[in-house]
């Protein structure tokens, strides 16, 4: 398996209760993966400890047969390997596009970067935009950047947490469309997180539900749904 | 590949650092209250059988007389601004901020100089009115005086506060109120007061805070209070043991002052849970009431700005020639490389505390930040004798060190530099830096330094690439704002300050102590314009983020 999750418990600090109990699930490389559930159930936590952004109470998780998290490991975010695109994007206010694209490219030389760069701003349609600012981009626009920056480093995985939330609904037919062509270019491993059934039918290959920290029901898109 | 599991970054030179930064805070406040307990000498008995009864009732008046009038003025203009359209509002919103930029040593001083025998208002009525009045009714050298000062100067802390409160927060409830026909007094008396109660508190604590920090106007004024006595203490008698009692005394007042504030405000905080922000819209006055809101706001503005302002102009176009030299040049110098330095180390500190403390959600970092704001509401007078007694303990032990260095070396070096009076501003400014960066980190959020962590940097290089570029505006405004906090100190600085050094502030001091009230107004003026700059700067930054 390249992704094995395991038992994966965790709590906020300031909260009562498991925001997640004992979840569990694996993936197949290249495979892309939807969680779905209502909003508050822990969904997006788990990318957040997939990303080593939170550290769980129990359990493990593997990426790639290397272990990320268990009783005795933790590894930092920095040192994951995880691409992640963040619900609003988090694109850095004061780099240009291109800038944005190169910042995780730390080891290459400056050529290799640029090469990179171009690769990326093909694969996700924005060649012409390299030199604008977040700010003067679309909603849809600074997605695509979005997903080009976590892509650029080679992750093993890639995280997306509530893609499609912040855009218009009369959009995402077509943003929908866009995000599965570059996921399947790319030929990267993916986890989506969502609460609509329609981005799970028209993306994922695997669904996982979720429902107040506790998984439902996981297995292909045709079982679950 | 163990590590530290329960915290999810490994600790690292951040906490290293902010728990230095934190020590060093608390280190003064810690050795005063080692002293509490010493025996006590023949100066205490002879404080606590006389002069004790005047200090605490001064105190109490002071803060019970400000505390009122100054929530009395800042709330209802706070209410008339928000509220209402009647003309120049505009200009006064801005406007009734500008009290605060004369500090309240030289209002105290300018305030003086028109009241007395030789002041505009006496010879006024003296030569042209032909009337001969009894001077004792001129005479604010008192502790009516004091609250009058503090009053006037001091009340815009409780305007600002409650204004946004109510422009941001309780459009609906106002609204409501005037639909169900509700009129303005009664709208102001059943709604206004009870939703604003947090913000009204909030302000007034800080101006009791102001008020239990100063020296400048109740020493000027011969009013005795704790402060004046912790001087006295100090500088005329030489005795530490009695001033750390008399601070430690001045330390519960303030925490009566914050203990109240927590109580009076209850469970309301500023900010209601509801997201949707509308600004209330104001009614426009007409007539009588029009004007009457005119000459209130303008009244208030008159005497905590500009007829002070008026007066100093005049007094330093008769003494410009005399003050202006070479030795002014260099108190000038002293104050601006003082205040820069601070102001630097204050801001870096802050930085560096504030991030640890949000990547870090241990109760450790709320304990490092809840220090770290500390130290404002500590007046200057105690947080000066906890770092005389530091200092000069430092220095007994290191004696050896400065001899082996240079064997002519005095005992006390550190206690007679101006390290002492950089390290006590850091403590006491701390809290102002601090919040200025804590707001900017809250601006910016968690998700940017996330975002640089999943690809590939750690929390340094993040820091460098990420938040420090993002932090820019928070930067300029906590720099201004310690900045003007520092020119304008004075409790501090005098007591703490080497011998011989002299700031705009303490030449201010000194002049009006000298009675050279005049020659007083050209450094006085040079802090005002200082903070009036700043004011406007931190105007400019806050009207760019909105956009």
């Amino acid at each position: 398996m390249f992704i094995e999750i395991r038992n994966l418990t965790f709590k906020y600090r300031n909260s009562q209760q498991k925001t997640l109990k004992d979840v569990c699930f694996n993936m197949q490389k290249g495979e892309i993966l939807s969680i779905l559930g209502e909003s508050g159930g822990g969904k997006s936590t788990i990318l957040r400890l997939i990303a080593g952004l939170e550290t769980p109470l129990s359990g493990s998780i593997i990426v790639d047969n290397k272990i990320m998290f268990d009783s005795n490991t933790f590894v930092i975010p920095e040192k994951r390997g995880v691409g992640m695109v963040f619900q609003d994007y988090a694109l850095f206010p004061h780099m240009k596009v291109d800038e944005n694209i190169k910042f995780g490219l730390t080891n290459l030389n400056k050529k290799e970067k640029d090469v990179r760069v171009l690769e990326m701003l093909k694969l996700v349609n924005l060649q012409d935009f390299s030199s604008r600012y977040p700010h003067e981009l679309s909603g849809g626009q600074q997605q695509r950047v979005a997903i080009a920056r976590a892509l650029a480093p080679k992750p093993s995985v890639l995280l997306l947490d509530e893609p499609f939330s912040n855009l218009d609904t009369d959009l995402k037919s077509k943003i929908r469309e866009e995000l599965k062509s570059i996921l399947n270019q790319a030929g990267i491993t993916s986890i989506f997180v969502t609460h609509d059934r329609e981005d799970v039918k028209s993306i994922a290959d695997k669904v996982v539900t979720l429902k107040e920290g506790e998984i439902l029901k996981s297995g292909k898109l045709e079982e679950v749904l | 590949m163990k590590k530290f599991k329960f915290m999810k970054y490994k600790p690292s030179s951040w906490g290293f650092l902010s728990f230095i930064s934190v020590l060093l805070v608390i280190l003064p406040c810690m050795y005063i209250l080692f002293h509490i307990f010493d025996k006590p000498n023949g100066n205490w008995y002879h404080i606590k059988a006389f002069l004790l009864k005047d200090y605490i009732i001064n105190t109490i008046k002071i803060v019970i007389a400000t505390g009122f009038f100054t929530m009395i003025i800042g709330t209802t203009l706070a209410w008339l601004i928000a509220a209402y359209d009647f003309p120049c509002k505009r200009i006064f919103k801005w406007a009734l901020i500008l009290p605060l930029t004369i500090p309240t040593y030289i209002a105290a001083y300018t305030y003086n100089g028109i009241f007395n025998y030789t002041g505009v208002v006496q010879i006024f009525l003296r030569n042209v009115m032909k009337m001969n009045l009894d001077p004792k009714y001129f005479d604010i050298m008192s502790i009516k005086g004091v609250v009058f000062i503090f009053t006037i100067f001091l009340f815009p802390y409780v305007y600002m506060i409650t204004r946004s409160f109510l422009e941001k927060q309780s459009a609906a409830l106002i609204e409501n109120a005037r639909l169900l026909e509700r009129g303005g007094s009664d709208i102001f008396i059943h709604v206004i007061l009870p939703i604003s109660r947090g913000a009204i508190v909030g302000g007034t604590s800080l101006v009791l805070l102001e008020a239990l920090n100063d020296f400048g106007v109740v020493s000027y004024f011969g009013v005795q209070t704790f402060s004046t006595a912790i001087f006295k203490t100090w500088f005329s008698l030489g005795d530490t043991s009695t001033a750390v009692k008399l601070a430690s005394m001045l330390m519960v007042t303030v925490f009566i002052v914050l203990i109240t504030e927590k109580w009076l405000r209850g469970r309301k905080k500023y900010s209601y849970t509801t997201a949707k922000v509308r600004e209330i819209v104001p009614v426009k006055l007409k007539g009588v009431k029009a004007v009457g809101a005119l000459l209130y706001c303008f009244s208030i503005l008159s005497m905590g700005f500009i007829i002070p302002l008026l007066q100093l102009s005049h007094w330093s176009i008769l003494t410009y020639k005399k003050i202006l030299n070479f030795k002014f040049v260099g108190f000038m110098f002293n104050s601006i490389w003082l205040s820069i330095i601070v102001a630097v180390l204050i801001i870096v500190m802050s930085v560096v505390i504030a991030n640890f403390c949000r990547i870090n959600s241990h109760w450790i970092s709320k304990v490092f930040s809840k220090i770290s704001i500390m130290g404002y509401s500590i007046p200057g007078a105690v947080i000066a004798i906890g770092v005389i007694l530091l200092m000069v303990s430092v220095d007994r032990k290191m004696v050896g060190i400065y001899k082996a260095i240079d064997s002519s070396s005095k005992t006390l070096v550190l206690s007679t530099s101006v390290f002492m009076l950089v390290f006590a501003y850091t403590i006491r400014f701390l809290a102002i830096g601090y919040q200025a960066i804590e707001s900017g980190f809250d601006k910016i959020g968690m998700k940017f330094s996330e975002a640089s962590r999943t690809l590939g940097y750690g929390v340094t290089k993040t820091f460098f690439k990420v938040d420090l570029p993002m932090m820019k505006p928070a930067l300029i405004s906590g720099f201004a704002l310690v900045f003007v906090e520092i020119v304008k100190e004075l409790p501090l600085t005098l007591i703490l300050r080497p011998f011989n050094f002299n700031t705009l502030a303490t030449k201010t001091y000194e002049y009006a102590n000298d009675e050279m009230i005049h020659e007083a107004s050209i450094p006085s003026l040079i802090i005002i314009l200082v903070s009036i700059a700043s004011i406007y700067l931190l105007y400019r930054i806050e009207n760019k983020e909105r956009r």
